[in-house]
């Protein structure tokens, strides 16, 4: 840019500013009610400041930005003008000539000039103090500046505003956030929940929030006084949005709210003491450190970064349309007006395959209200969840091997141009989401059945009700068909974890000494992608194992009369919903007698217990937390990270693993996987007339078990069931409930038997009712550290039913 | 070409913003004020609309919010984003911009790179924004 000409052009200016407002001065002397003169003078001064601004020409610009506060206070009456108020402001005009005549000869005001520009904005500042101008115009310079609120934001002063005590309080490490960062405190009012405010939605839909954190405003008053319907809650936290939009969302209760701008913190003061920008949407976000940290990055790096601060401005303004069109009753114009800005941020984004949603800019043309253009920009809010546009698009996939890495299900038979075979690349998920919405309309689709039953006994309507079951069949049919298809399209061959099995047992035996053959089946099988990328890490530690511990080295099989060399097989094959892997060895299998040992030495069961214990239950054992059997620590296996982990990570997508050992002949591990993950199946049980779900996997059986049929030993019940002892525990004592287990008519139990792990237990329970298929959703927020509960499920009729883990709660 | 009206009572700001943002590649023009930017506006050639303005709020005769507050009543015209530059940097005028309906609030003095970046966006110009985060970035 050409400097000498801008800089002729302020000077020019100025000179005519400093001219006309010194003719305005004496005119308003002489007639200080002229609110006209007086504006006029206010603009001449504020087009100066504005001008300075523009330069380094921070000297003059302290003292015109004083004498413009000060106007502004004469303008709106909030201050009387007087003489001492013009002496001060003609003095200020003089010293203005004098840098602008400066600024003419050398281009910059020299560094002497600094003391006397602070001297005459305190003394301008003074006068901002009512009641300051019949004393002594030379106040202290520290005087507070202003009454009014605002006056103090756009002060400045250079020494900062204090810390409040409440910000010092604030957790250290939330120091760190960035110097941009606004500290905030919401102290809600106590009567708000009677105005129907929701302090805690509030605090935690606060833009940008970095950190929240909730407390009290008084101690907690004792029990017997305390009013539950007063509000006590105190919310802090730190956010990233301009303080606008912090001031915007608490727009309702802007007096129960603090803010205060971190970078007023005197450690951080210094960093953004260049940029002293307020509450500004497009400024307020570039920190000097966003601008310092790339002076070394590498071209890439910078790249990204250049990218990055592209995205985060297209946000802002992307709020900033949003919080216009949220204004009551905008102009017709506006709407317009935002939908192009609209278009062309999104444009960029595009232009710069940045993420941004395909069909947003189709739909965008269309919308001519304010609702349907708010909902939409909320929809398509660019983010970074989102998929890039480019890697979006349809492409015929290029072969290649699918691995569980590849997120992308794409056909390893589609070769170019063949035609006849062709696969789309989708996004996983746009798949994730079909798999959300059938979830759903498997449950929405529940509350049919509800709805018959409801018109057959509330409004007597039989046909009705016949009729709506009827179509109940039929969406109950497509439903199931469209998961069942939508499934299909998440399915994966588990060979995809097996191919790495093969280069994995040749390294591992060689380092051995050992001579192994792996032997694969059934890898065709598919199971749902999270299912198959949850196995590959217990899959390979269960191949470890039988590696480490199973198979012999080659002369001791030959001692033991068998082929030197050993075979691993891995089998999968599919049952009904489930799928099954096995992977057996011909190797030494587990010895009964060393584990009972072991368990012992390691503190895992006692001595007289494992003494009782059959062989094949004794092998159980290895699943035992913290237990290995390995002589040596070998890096491979056996760093007591052994079979837990295995098991843990099977069950955790609801399978089971079952392990026979057979000594001298080798092992068998089978896993007993879901097909897919997203929709689960219980079994609605009743106790204390309350209502809960139990896993239909986890279940053996349901009988019904006569009271004199259950034996009590101290505070322990057991029954014979099929020859076995079962253990019983009474649901409603698990879960504290008041009720004691019913009986019906003929004095019997209903017993549910669930597996845990190895070992069956009753669950002595109510009643039985039919089972569902539910969507588990796991608990949040302060339910999540309840144990002994799954998650929750919506129902057909509304109602909540929670899924018990029997695995916890036993 | 985008065309940018620029509008604004003092005349080293409206020199000092045509220069930046011609530099960034756009044609500029400009008003002293928000009637005569209403009257530019009104004259506009109708294969020529302007794009963006770029606007002060303090301003004689007509200031930023009703300059566009008045254009905004337009339903036919032609109606650009607007950017609202101002050195009020408190925030009763940023709410007063969102208010009258002012798609964008930058503080004066803006770094040049970000009043170009802004604009950009506004405008849909990706080479612009990238060459203006560029800037920001270095």
């Amino acid at each position: 840019m050409n400097q000498t000409e801008l800089l002729d052009q302020f000077i020019l200016e100025a000179r005519d500013c400093l001219e006309q407002a010194g003719q305005r001065l004496l005119e308003v002397e002489k007639n200080p009610d002229d609110k006209e003169r007086l504006n006029d003078l206010f603009r001449m001064v504020h087009t100066l400041k504005g001008n300075c601004g523009l330069f380094e020409f921070k000297a003059l610009e302290t003292v015109v930005h004083a004498g413009e506060d000060l106007l502004d206070r004469v303008r709106n009456g909030t201050l009387g003008y007087n003489d001492v108020i013009a002496d001060a402001l003609l003095e200020a005009m003089d010293f203005t000539a004098q840098m602008v005549d400066e600024i003419e000869k050398t281009g910059q005001i020299a560094v002497e000039a600094a003391p006397r520009s602070q001297a005459l904005s305190s003394r301008l500042r003074a006068l901002l103090e009512p009641g300051a101008t019949v004393s002594t115009p030379r106040a202290p310079v520290s005087a507070p500046a202003a009454p009014l609120p605002e006056a103090a934001t756009a002060s400045p002063l250079p020494s900062p505003e204090p810390v409040p005590p409440w910000v010092d309080a604030l957790p250290p490490d939330w120091r760190s956030s960035p110097s941009t960062a606004v500290a905030w405190r919401y102290s809600p009012e106590p009567e708000c929940f009677f105005k129907g405010e929701d302090p805690w939605l509030l605090a935690r839909q606060v833009p940008g929030l970095l950190h929240l954190k909730s407390g009290t405003q008084a101690p907690w008053a004792d029990l017997s006084t305390l009013d539950c319907y007063r509000c006590n809650l105190a919310f802090a936290g730190i956010s990233s949005a301009p303080v606008a939009y912090l001031h915007e969302h608490f727009r309702y209760v802007p007096e129960q709210v603090e803010f205060f701008e971190l970078s007023n913190l005197p450690d951080k003061a210094a960093a953004t003491s260049m940029q002293a920008t307020v509450g500004s949407p497009a400024n307020a976000a570039m920190s000097s450190a966003e601008v310092a940290d790339t002076a070394t990055a590498s071209p890439d790096e910078r790249a990204q970064a250049v990218r990055e601060l592209i995205f985060l401005r297209t946000l802002q303004i992307w709020e900033d349309q949003l919080i216009i069109l949220g204004r009551p009753s905008p102009q017709p114009g506006v709407i317009q007006a935002c939908r192009l800005a609209f278009k062309n941020l999104l444009h960029t984004l595009q232009e710069l395959e940045l993420p941004v949603s395909l069909q947003a800019q189709s739909s965008l043309a269309a919308i001519n209200s304010v609702g349907a253009l708010v909902s939409w920009a909320q929809t398509h809010r660019p983010s970074l969840d989102h998929p890039v546009a480019s890697a979006d698009t349809v492409s015929a996939a290029g072969g290649g091997p699918l691995t569980p890495d590849n997120s992308r299900r794409g056909g390893g038979g589609a070769d170019d141009g063949a035609g006849h075979n062709k696969v789309l690349k989708v996004g996983q998920e746009k798949i994730d989401r079909l798999m959300d919405l059938i979830g759903e309309m498997v449950v929405a689709k529940n509350a049919l059945p509800y709805l018959a039953q409801r018109a057959e006994s509330v409004f007597q309507q039989r046909e009705l009700a016949r009729e709506i079951k009827a179509q109940y069949a039929v969406i109950n049919r497509i439903a199931e068909d469209m998961q069942h298809a939508i499934m299909q399209v998440r399915m994966m061959p588990v060979g995809t974890v097996f191919q790495r099995f093969g280069r994995l047992v040749r390294d591992i035996s060689k380092k051995l000494g050992k001579d192994v053959q792996l032997v694969v089946e059934g890898e065709d099988t598919e199971a749902d992608k999270n299912v198959i990328e949850a196995l590959a890490d217990p899959l390979i530690h269960i191949l470890r194992n039988s590696l480490d511990h199973g198979i012999e080295l080659p002369e001791v099989r030959r001692a033991a009369g068998k082929p030197e060399q050993g075979t691993i097989k891995v089998v999968a094959h599919q049952e009904s919903d489930r799928v099954f892997i096995e992977i057996s060895d011909d190797g030494a299998g587990v010895n009964p007698t060393r584990v009972r040992d072991k368990a012992v030495e390691r503190g895992l069961i006692p001595a007289d217990k494992a003494a009782t214990l059959s062989d094949a239950e004794a092998v159980q054992l290895i699943f035992l937390p913290g237990f290995s059997t390995a002589e040596s620590i070998s890096d491979l296996s056996g760093r007591g990270v052994g079979m837990d982990v295995v098991r843990t990570a099977v069950e955790r997508i609801n399978g089971h693993v079952d392990l026979q050992s057979t000594q001298g002949k080798g092992t068998r591990i089978r896993l007993s996987l879901p097909l897919s993950m997203a929709v689960t199946n219980v079994m609605i049980i009743e106790a204390g007339n309350r209502r809960f779900g139990v896993p239909m996997d986890l279940i053996v059986e349901t009988v019904r078990v006569h009271a004199d049929d259950i034996h009590h030993f101290k505070q322990a019940r057991t029954t014979v069931l099929r020859g076995r002892i079962v253990p019983l525990r009474a649901l409603h004592d698990l879960l504290a409930l008041d009720e004691s287990p019913l009986t019906n008519e003929d004095g019997e139990h209903a017993v549910l038997v669930v597996r845990l792990g190895s070992e069956n237990v009753g669950l002595l329970v109510d009643h039985f009712h039919g089972a569902t298929d539910i969507i588990l959703k796991p608990l949040e927020g302060v339910l999540s550290g309840l144990t002994g509960f799954a998650g929750t499920a919506l129902m057909g009729d509304g109602g909540v039913l929670m899924i018990l883990n029997p695995k916890e709660l036993v | 070409m985008s065309r940018i009206l620029v509008v604004d009572d003092a005349a080293t700001v409206r020199m000092y913003h045509r220069k930046i943002l011609g530099d960034a590649g756009w044609q500029t023009e400009e008003a002293i004020n928000g009637l005569e930017a209403l009257e530019k506006v009104h004259n506009q050639p109708a294969d020529q609309p302007f794009d963006l303005f770029v606007v002060d709020i303090n301003m004689p005769k007509m200031d930023g919010y009703a300059f566009v507050r008045e254009l905004r009543r337009y339903t036919a015209a032609h109606q650009a984003p607007v950017m609202m530059v101002s050195t009020e940097a408190q925030r009763q005028d940023t709410f007063a911009a969102w208010e009258a309906g002012a798609n964008c609030y930058l503080v004066k003095p803006a770094r040049p790179q970000e009043l170009v970046l802004a604009a950009s966006l506004l405008l849909g110009d990706a080479q612009a924004a990238v060459k203006a985060a560029e800037g920001v970035k270095q």
